[in-house]
């Protein structure tokens, strides 16, 4: 051809990361190419990891999630073994959201129990979430560490709480997720202090905070983009797997509003909210996804297999 | 490759003339290397500056356009691979497919849900662009017929796709309209041959990026010059590398024979149209056909192109005023904060989400945060007493109680000594906000002795 080869190629390889799953399960390895996503070129020995999400506590389902988990169970371990199972997810990620004050204020044990009780139930691999409220986290991340019979990764260590939760993961063999405010540097700067304490880097994913469609999805979409050109380009720091959870897609009024018709059905327009956001965290080049609704995490891995890899 | 202001600069006659409207010719070269400027505005420049700027400052991909007046749709024009960069100018358009073979009430029932794709999000309105005109029909009389039709329903620019022959039916009433041109692969020297004469955009259709190149160069022969490109992609993966090569090609070994603005038919039985549309929005798509007008479809991946195309070089902000949340009346809570995007709704979702209703005060401080805004002086005790007395807020609420960011606390004070208001201090973080709303004793918002 006379034009010509479009192909890049970059000094720097993504590092790889296993979750590793339960007996009977099947781990989920990511990362390791030395490409930008989506491109038939460089090595790109994994495709993205899509998981769902089960949230603990008392929070009203988006009227889209009602309807996919109807009939599923309502104790997480049902919740969790079924949508797993329908989905094809190939890893879970379990927010106990229900130990947060405002959301059931269940005690800690509650929560390390209902993570015991999840693990057992489903064997694909796991990343287990706080609450989001500090005091309570401070408390929590330790009892699961202790209770998840099998390694995890624990949801999320930032700026303030990172000794705490990785000393939990460091304790128990469990992996971290190193979050930071859209921000490239302070990326960099958690997974530094992640090393410094002893976190080997293959147990650090990288959760850039993911803002919704519509709401800040396009400041996650440039920091994954950059947090992904700069570890392919040489920065060992950030060249390291990337998670986006799609959860705040789910906050948006228009995936959640079913009185503006002309917006269209409200559980069809919940689905593809979450859906966008998806696609657009994978251009940028995330490689784990967390979805909540079932379907999205069928189509998303019906789609991002082997034509990619 | 784009030149450094520097390397600009030795090309320039340094004589600090001031012709060029700039003061001196090192200020210009900067403006050239920001694409604020061009050579020719420079009498003094030698013939090499001119040949070797005049290349340089050329955009890397050229821009078709295509309808005319406030409607008209620009393709292509873009500048760089990645929007931190700088920022994507021309966002992808949408075009909604509709057939000819429809019959008349279908035919208009589908031109109606085609215009009411649009929405209204953060002060702009997000609307389809055009319609997609298919000659299904075979006959180019009906062809013609039924894009007079769509072009009267829905006031919106054509795509018209189908044979020549049904195309030039088509021309002579909306030739001036300046459609867009797409006829099938095979006939693009043709429908080149179509275009050239009235300067009409045409699509360029053929299998990949070696194909399009002879098909472009085919098309050019003929005498067409406002080309877009379509690589005719089999399949998702597909048309992603295809959108993105061609993009790389443009902006990284500026290969004009395919730089062009592309299109993409991804209607006709594509494989999964949604996911495509939403990867092709950030990955480089000029156009995007689609023969869904669901708006659960629809209304998602505008406003994705609505978050793609932000710039990020400027915060977006929101309109400073009052913003009345649930069922807000005199003697709900009043919070303020400032008129950053991200503030404003991640605040705006953490009074919802507290179901108890508000009024949410938006202070005007050029989109930035609150840290920022106070550490530049634009949001405080000052500023913030002054949006009391003259947002009208003291005529919405019968009390005179202030909710203020944590983060600001220190500003109480200066406010309540200013204003007359009661301060209480919020949390620090947003998200506190739904539990402390809740807290909130119901007294603290009596009406005030005013």
């Amino acid at each position: 051809m006379t034009v010509v080869n479009p192909q890049q190629t970059f000094p720097g390889r993504i590092l790889e990361v296993t979750l590793p799953a339960g007996e009977g399960g099947r781990s989920v390895s990511v990362g390791g190419q030395t490409s930008l996503p989506l491109l038939p070129e460089g090595e790109r020995p994994n495709a993205a990891a899509i998981g769902i999400e089960i949230r603990t506590g008392d929070e009203e389902l988006p009227p889209s999630l009602s309807h996919a988990f109807g009939g599923k169970g309502t104790d997480p371990a049902t919740l969790a073994g079924n949508l797993v199972e329908e989905s094809g997810a190939q890893f879970l990620f379990l927010s106990l959201a229900g130990c947060h004050p405002d959301l059931g204020g269940h005690a800690v044990s509650r929560g390390a129990g209902i993570v015991r009780d999840v693990l057992e139930a489903v064997p694909c691999p796991a990343i287990v979430g706080g609450c989001g409220e500090e005091e309570t986290d401070a408390l929590l991340f330790p009892a699961v560490a202790e209770a998840a019979q099998r390694p995890v990764f624990l949801s999320y260590a930032d700026e303030k709480n990172y000794r705490l939760v990785a000393g939990a993961a460091l304790a128990y063999g469990h992996g971290v997720v190193s979050w930071s405010p859209i921000d490239i540097n302070m990326a960099k700067q958690a997974n530094l202090l992640l090393g410094d304490i002893g976190v080997p880097p293959h147990r650090v994913l990288i959760d850039p905070l993911t803002g919704g469609l519509g709401y800040g999805l396009e400041y996650t979409y440039s920091i994954v983009e950059r947090i992904r050109l700069a570890g392919l380009s040489g920065d060992g720091a950030l060249a390291r797997p990337i998670l986006c959870h799609l959860g705040d897609s789910w906050k948006a009024r228009e995936a959640l509003d079913s009185a503006e018709e002309s917006w269209g059905d409200v559980i069809a327009r919940g689905r593809r909210w979450e859906e966008a956001t998806a696609w657009a965290c994978l251009a940028a080049g995330a490689d784990l996804l967390v979805c909540r609704h079932p379907d999205n995490v069928k189509t998303l891995r019906g789609m991002v297999g082997a034509p990619w890899r | 490759m784009a030149l450094t202001a520097l390397e600009i600069y030795k090309l320039l006659p340094k004589t600090n003339c001031k012709e060029c409207g700039f003061p001196t010719c090192l200020a210009f070269a900067m403006q050239i290397a920001a694409g604020k400027a061009g050579i020719d505005q420079c009498p003094p420049a030698s013939e090499e500056a001119k040949e070797t700027l005049g290349a340089a400052s050329a955009p890397p991909l050229p821009k078709v356009i295509v309808g005319t007046g406030e409607r008209a749709v620009i393709l292509g024009d873009e500048v760089v691979l990645y929007r931190h960069e700088k920022t994507f100018y021309h966002p992808t358009a949408f075009a909604i497919s509709v057939s000819d073979a429809l019959d008349d009430d279908a035919f208009r029932d589908r031109i109606r849900r085609i215009r009411s794709l649009s929405f209204e999000r953060m002060g702009e309105t997000l609307a389809v662009d055009m319609v997609a005109v298919r000659c299904d029909s075979g006959d180019p009389a009906r062809f013609a017929a039924a894009a007079a039709a769509a072009k009267e329903g829905a006031g919106k620019p054509l795509l018209l796709s189908g044979p020549c022959d049904a195309l030039a039916a088509a021309l002579p009433s909306l030739g001036p309209d300046r459609p867009l041109l797409s006829p099938p692969v095979g006939e693009g020297e043709a429908g080149a041959r179509l275009a050239a004469p009235l300067g009409l955009p045409l699509v360029v259709r053929a299998k990949g990026i070696d194909g399009l190149e002879k098909a472009l160069a085919a098309a050019r022969a003929a005498g067409a010059c406002d080309l877009v490109a379509d690589p005719m992609p089999a399949s998702l993966p597909d048309a992603v590398s295809l959108s993105v090569y061609l993009r790389r090609l443009a902006i990284l070994h500026r290969a004009r024979e395919v730089a062009f603005p592309t299109a993409f038919d991804l209607g006709n039985g594509f494989p999964s149209p949604f996911a495509a549309a939403s990867l092709l929005v950030p990955k480089y798509g000029s156009l995007l056909v689609l023969d869904s007008d669901d708006p659960a479809d629809i209304f998602p991946l505008l406003t994705l192109r609505q978050n793609i195309f932000t710039d990020p070089q400027k915060p977006i902000q929101v309109e400073a005023g009052i913003y009345p949340i649930g069922k807000a009346n005199g003697s709900s809570p009043v919070v303020i904060t400032t008129n950053f995007s991200l503030t404003f709704f991640t605040v705006r979702s953490d009074i919802e989400a507290s179901r108890v209703p508000a009024h949410l005060l938006i202070a005007d401080c050029d989109g930035m945060s609150v840290l920022t805004a106070w550490a530049a002086g634009r949001f405080t005790g000052e500023s913030i007493a002054k949006i009391l007395s003259e947002s009208g807020i003291a005529g919405a609420v019968s009390h005179r109680t202030l909710i203020l960011p944590g983060m600001v606390a220190r500003l109480s004070g200066k406010i309540e000594e200013l204003s007359g208001w009661r301060v209480l201090v919020g949390p620090q973080e947003s998200s506190a906000l739904p539990s402390y709303l809740r807290r909130l004793p119901p007294a603290a918002f009596a009406p005030a002795d005013v």
